[in-house]
C-alpha cells in the first residue's frame, strides 16, 4: 500500500495545528523542489484529496505539505502545470490538449497513476 | 511468331459513366472476362451482395481464388492459358465450335456423295482448322478489360511519362497528338507549344479517381486489418459472412464509401462512426441484417422513456426525416473510470471535478504515448517488464493504436479511455435499402444499436 505516509522527521517546526480549511498547501519533490498551490486545485487528484482530508488523519492534513518520495522535481512541475490547467478549464467544453513533453510522458504516466488524476 | 510472352496488362482507368461501367469491354469481344460487372454496384440488391447471392457455390467467386489458375473440380469449364497476368478464359462457345469442326474431320462415318469428299474437307477445313487452334494457343493479347484497382498515381504518370513498353493501348488520339506536338518542340527546343484546335471528344477526358472496391466475403475473418482503412478512396466493402465480433471506429476514415455490406457476421452493436457515415457521409447502401443485434424490445432504456412510449410501431415522419436516419431511444449511460473500468451507478460519486470536458493528466500522459513513435516496436515481452501499474493502461494504448484511432461521439476529439459508453437506436432503413425509397408514414422502424464512447463524463447524451 503505498499511501502510508509518516510524518518526516526533518519537517522544519511543524506547525502544531494547522487550519484545515488551509487555502494553500505545498508539494515537494524528491529532490527538494516545492510548489505551492491553492488546495482546490491540488484537490483534483484523489490521492492529494486523500492526503489532505482531516477525516483520514494523514499529517499532510495537517501540515499542508505533501512530500513525494517517488515524483521529482520536472515530473511534479507537468503535475502541477496540469493542475492548474484543469482547473482553468473545469467548467468549460471543448478544451485543448495540454502539450506534454513526448520524452517525458511514460514518468508522467506513472505520476498520474500514483496520483489518481 | 506471336508467341512471345505477353507484357502485364497496363494500369487502366475504370470509367465511372454508366455506359461504359456497364460493359467496360465491349469492343474487346469475349476473349477476357473482367470478374467486376458481375459485382457491379448499381444491380444491387436489399440484403446480400448480388454475385454473392447467386453464387456462393461457385469457388472462383472468393478472394483465394482471385488469381487461380486452374481450379480442381471445374476445370473442364474454365480453363485458363498464358501467363498469370494475361490469363484467360477459353470462351466456351468458341470451343464448341472446334470441337464440332474437329468431331467434323475426325469422325470415322462419312456419307460419300458427289459435292463433298474426304479431300476437298481436308483440304479446306483442315488448314483453316489448325490456324484456327494456333491462334487460340499461342495468340494471348494482354487483357483489354479495366483493371479492378487503378490509382490515381498510376494514372497519372501513365500520361505523364512516354513509357514505350507499358503503352496505354487505348490511348485517346487526342493524347497522341498533344503528346507528340510536346515532344516535337522538346526536340526542337521550340519555346511555343500550339495545342490550338485540337480535335477534342468525349472520350478525351476520363475520370481520375478510382472506384474502389473490395469484396471479402466467406473469409471467417476476424477483425478487419487497419489498412483497409487507410483507403480513402474505397467505393464498396463487402464483408460479408465472416467471423467478425466488432467493427473498428476507424471505419469513420473511409469517407467515400457508398456500399457496405456487413451481413453474416456476429456483431451485436455497431460503432457510432458508422452512423456518422450515414448522416454526413457518402454511405448509401448499408446492409446490416442478419447479425446476432439485441432486439429493442428487450434492451434496456434510458430511465424516463417508456418501452411503450417509443415511436417504433408507427412512427409518424415529418419530411425531413423520410431519408435520413431517425433517432429511435438511448440506453442507459455507463461511466467508467479513468482506467477504463466500469463503475456501478449506484456508488457512482461524481463529485464537481470529474464532470469537467478536460481530460485527466492520465489521458494526456496517454494521448502522448501514443504519439511515441517506439510504440510500435514495443513487444509483448518488453512490456511485462514494465512497472505493473502501466501495463494495462499500455495495453490499452496498444489497442488503439493497432485499431487506428478512436474518436468520442460527442466533442470528436480523439481519445484513448473511454470515460462514457451507451447505445443509441437509430432507425437507417432508407440506408438499408439502398436509398431507392423513403419511409413511409406508419412504417414499423427497425433500429440498430450503435455504441457511443465519450472521453469525459461531461460527453453524454444531450437529453
Amino acid at each position: 500500500m503505498p499511501l502510508t505516509f509518516k510524518p518526516w522527521p526533518f519537517l522544519p517546526n511543524p506547525p502544531v495545528m494547522a487550519d484545515p480549511a488551509l487555502k494553500y498547501v505545498t508539494l515537494v519533490s524528491r529532490d527538494g523542489f516545492e510548489f505551492i498551490l491553492e488546495r482546490e486545485q491540488a484537490c483534483v487528484s484523489g490521492t492529494i484529496s486523500r492526503m489532505l482530508d482531516p477525516k483520514n488523519g494523514f499529517v499532510e492534513a495537517i501540515t499542508g505539505r505533501c512530500v513525494f518520495e517517488n515524483i521529482n522535481g520536472v515530473i511534479l512541475q507537468l503535475v502541477c502545470e496540469y493542475f492548474l490547467y484543469n482547473h482553468r478549464h473545469r467548467n468549460e467544453l471543448n478544451v485543448e490538449d495540454m502539450e506534454l513533453p513526448l520524452e517525458l510522458c511514460l514518468e508522467v504516466l506513472m505520476a498520474a497513476d500514483y496520483l489518481d488524476c | 511468331m506471336d508467341n512471345e510472352v505477353p507484357l502485364p496488362p497496363p494500369r487502366r482507368i475504370r470509367h465511372r459513366s454508366p455506359s461504359r461501367a456497364r460493359l467496360p469491354s465491349a469492343g474487346s469481344g469475349a476473349s477476357f472476362r473482367p470478374r467486376l460487372p458481375r459485382f457491379d454496384d448499381q444491380s444491387s440488391q436489399p440484403s446480400s451482395d448480388p454475385a454473392l447471392f447467386s453464387s456462393d457455390d461457385i469457388p472462383a467467386s472468393g478472394l483465394e481464388n482471385y488469381n487461380a489458375p486452374v481450379s480442381n473440380g471445374t476445370g473442364r469449364k474454365r480453363r485458363y492459358r498464358g501467363t498469370w497476368w494475361g490469363e484467360q478464359v477459353i470462351d466456351p462457345k468458341r470451343k464448341r465450335a472446334n470441337f464440332k469442326e474437329k468431331r467434323h474431320l475426325d469422325s470415322g462415318v462419312w456419307m460419300g456423295s458427289d459435292e463433298s469428299g474426304a479431300d476437298s474437307l481436308l483440304s479446306s477445313d483442315g488448314p483453316a482448322w489448325g490456324e484456327d487452334l494456333l491462334k487460340t494457343t499461342f495468340t494471348s493479347k494482354p487483357p483489354q478489360g479495366p483493371s479492378l484497382l487503378s490509382s490515381k498515381v498510376s494514372a497519372s504518370t501513365q500520361s505523364l511519362l512516354p513509357v514505350p513498353i507499358l503503352k496505354a493501348p487505348d490511348e485517346p488520339e487526342e493524347h497522341r497528338i498533344a503528346r507528340s506536338t510536346v515532344h516535337n518542340c522538346l526536340e526542337k527546343g521550340e519555346e511555343t507549344i500550339d495545342l490550338g484546335e485540337a480535335p477534342i471528344s468525349e472520350d478525351a477526358y476520363t475520370s481520375l479517381q478510382p472506384f474502389l472496391s473490395i469484396y471479402l466475403p466467406g473469409n471467417s475473418l476476424m477483425f478487419l486489418p487497419t489498412e483497409i482503412f487507410e483507403l480513402k478512396d474505397l467505393k464498396v466493402l463487402s464483408v460479408r459472412n465472416n467471423k467478425l465480433r466488432e467493427l473498428p471506429s476507424a471505419i469513420r476514415k473511409l469517407t467515400s464509401l457508398e456500399v457496405l455490406n456487413i451481413a453474416v457476421n456476429q456483431l451485436s452493436e455497431l460503432p457510432w462512426d458508422l452512423m456518422r457515415l450515414m448522416q454526413a457521409g457518402e454511405l448509401k447502401h448499408f446492409t446490416a441484417h442478419p447479425n446476432p443485434f439485441p432486439s429493442i424490445e428487450h434492451a434496456e432504456i434510458r430511465d424516463g422513456v417508456a418501452i411503450d412510449s417509443i415511436p417504433f410501431d408507427h412512427y409518424k415522419i415529418a419530411p425531413l426525416d423520410a431519408w435520413s436516419p431517425v433517432h429511435v431511444a438511448t440506453g442507459p449511460v455507463t461511466q467508467l473510470d479513468l482506467e477504463g473500468r466500469r463503475i456501478e451507478s449506484s456508488s457512482a460519486s461524481v463529485s464537481g471535478h470529474s464532470k469537467s470536458a478536460a481530460p485527466s493528466l492520465r489521458e494526456l500522459a496517454l494521448r502522448a504515448v501514443s504519439k511515441l513513435p517506439e510504440l510500435d516496436l514495443l513487444t509483448d515481452e518488453e512490456l511485462e517488464e514494465y512497472p505493473a501499474l502501466l501495463i494495462p493502461l499500455m495495453r490499452q494504448v496498444k489497442k488503439i493504436r493497432a485499431s487506428g484511432s478512436q474518436q468520442c461521439s460527442v466533442c470528436r476529439r480523439e481519445f484513448i479511455m473511454p470515460r462514457t459508453e451507451w447505445i443509441e437506436w437509430w432507425d437507417c432503413v432508407p440506408h438499408e435499402n439502398g436509398m431507392k425509397r423513403p419511409r413511409t408514414s406508419g412504417e414499423k422502424l427497425r433500429p440498430l444499436p450503435f455504441k457511443r464512447l465519450g472521453c469525459s463524463w461531461a460527453c453524454i447524451p444531450e437529453c
